[in-house]
């Protein structure tokens, strides 16, 4: 168990230096080959449409857990090289009263993230694609949280633990790696692990709050990861 | 090639991905602590109780129970405070060599706060300190140094001075 715990707090301290590294990595291994941001010459127009896309991981997440989102997002694909992108999405969390804590919370709102992707691969014109990207995701959402009546183990006297409608925001970054593969015509797959960490959060004077919309679960794990299907238009 | 770069970067970040923990406060103990004071002329003093100290929480019905048992040569003392009532009623029991017994009654009253972490974390409640006031058979003054109750174990929330 002190081992387990020992290797989890390793792994949280180097993550966020292994994602620098392979972000470092892919950057220098396209760079070697032709430039990491460098606009290629070629006769492909530079304006080469939208691609709109759908996650899947959180409408999984949505359906067999407690919480999760549902999450669009629309790409334009400039030369396919660059990508500008806006990720919309809705999350909601509603944790029914746990049988260790009795605590139950809920939260549904909006969400947004903007950003930009770069097709690091070496044939940038490919029907594969590799991305490394960066995001600002913002949200402002309300949260209820309930726990059943308890008894004050001193004064003995019942207690309700109840914080209605708390109205709490938050603003965070991501930067990510993903794979797009074309599946048939028009159709992609694609996944995509994100490194988050917030900018700047309020939650009242609630402490802290569990699953925040866009962001997810705030544990230990500053990582996430979406599965998307990807339409080109 | 490339790609064999990159496999074992990647099965690091999968791995990462499926380590997470909960994190729950260690030191989740919130409680009033209280000093004892002096005054030395204008300036307030650290001091110390010599007779021996035992307090009492007073609960709904007019029942009690025991919170502090017979602390002797008492410089500094933690206190439980309930959870969600408006006003905490103390019951202070100083006992001298004497074997002779003097109580007074301390009222605290607060705002309470709940506090969340988690749905894997117990709920707290933080407080904000309002007034305090005591009959004074053996209690001379009892003043709020600070008034927010929270996970923070070393700050001193009152200053308490006894009659020599």
């Amino acid at each position: 168990m002190i081992r387990l715990s020992s290797i989890c707090t390793f792994i949280s301290k180097s993550r966020l230096w292994l994602v620098m590294l392979l972000v470092c990595h892919l950057s220098m291994g396209s760079a070697s080959a032709q430039g990491f941001l460098k606009l290629q010459r070629d006769t492909v127009p530079f304006f080469r449409g939208f691609a709109v896309s759908a996650d899947l991981v959180g409408l999984a997440q949505m359906h067999l857990s407690d919480y999760g989102q549902y999450e669009g997002a629309l790409r334009i694909n400039l030369h396919d090289q660059y990508f500008p992108v806006v990720e919309l999405g809705i999350g909601r969390a509603d944790h029914d009263y746990d049988e260790v804590t009795n605590l139950s919370y809920k939260t549904s709102a909006p969400y947004f993230r903007i950003g930009a992707d770069v097709n690091i691969a070496k044939n940038k014109h490919a029907h594969n694609r590799i991305y490394a990207g960066v995001r600002y995701g913002y949200t402002s959402y309300k949260v209820d949280i309930d726990c059943l009546p308890e008894k004050d183990p001193v004064w003995k006297g019942m207690t309700q633990f109840t914080i209605s409608d708390q109205q709490c925001s938050q603003h965070w970054a991501e930067v990510l790696f993903g794979i797009d593969a074309e599946v048939a015509g028009p159709l992609h797959l694609g996944w995509m692990v994100r490194y988050r960490n917030r900018l700047a959060h309020d939650e009242g004077n609630i402490g802290n709050t569990w699953y925040v919309p866009g962001y997810g679960k705030q544990d230990t794990s500053n990582l996430g990861f979406s599965f998307n299907v990807i339409i080109d238009i | 090639m490339r790609r064999l770069r990159l496999l074992p970067l990647l099965t690091g970040m999968l791995l990462m991905m499926a380590c997470s923990s909960i994190d729950c406060p260690v030191d989740n103990v919130v409680a009033v602590n209280y000093v004892v004071r002096a005054f030395d002329g204008e300036t307030v003093v650290a001091d110390t109780l010599k007779d021996t100290l035992s307090v009492w929480a007073v609960r709904h019905g007019g029942t009690d129970t025991l919170i502090l048992n017979s602390g002797v040569d008492v410089k500094a003392f933690q206190l439980p405070i309930s959870y969600a009532q408006p006003v905490d009623v103390l019951l202070f029991q100083v006992r001298d060599t004497l074997h002779r017994v003097q109580t007074d009654t301390v009222w605290l009253s607060k705002e309470d706060m709940p506090h969340f972490e988690s749905v894997d974390c117990p709920t707290r409640y933080f407080h904000r300190l309002t007034a305090v006031r005591s009959t004074h058979v053996r209690i001379d003054t009892i003043l709020i140094n600070n008034p927010s109750v929270t996970y923070d174990t070393s700050v001193k929330h009152l200053h308490v001075h006894f009659k020599k």
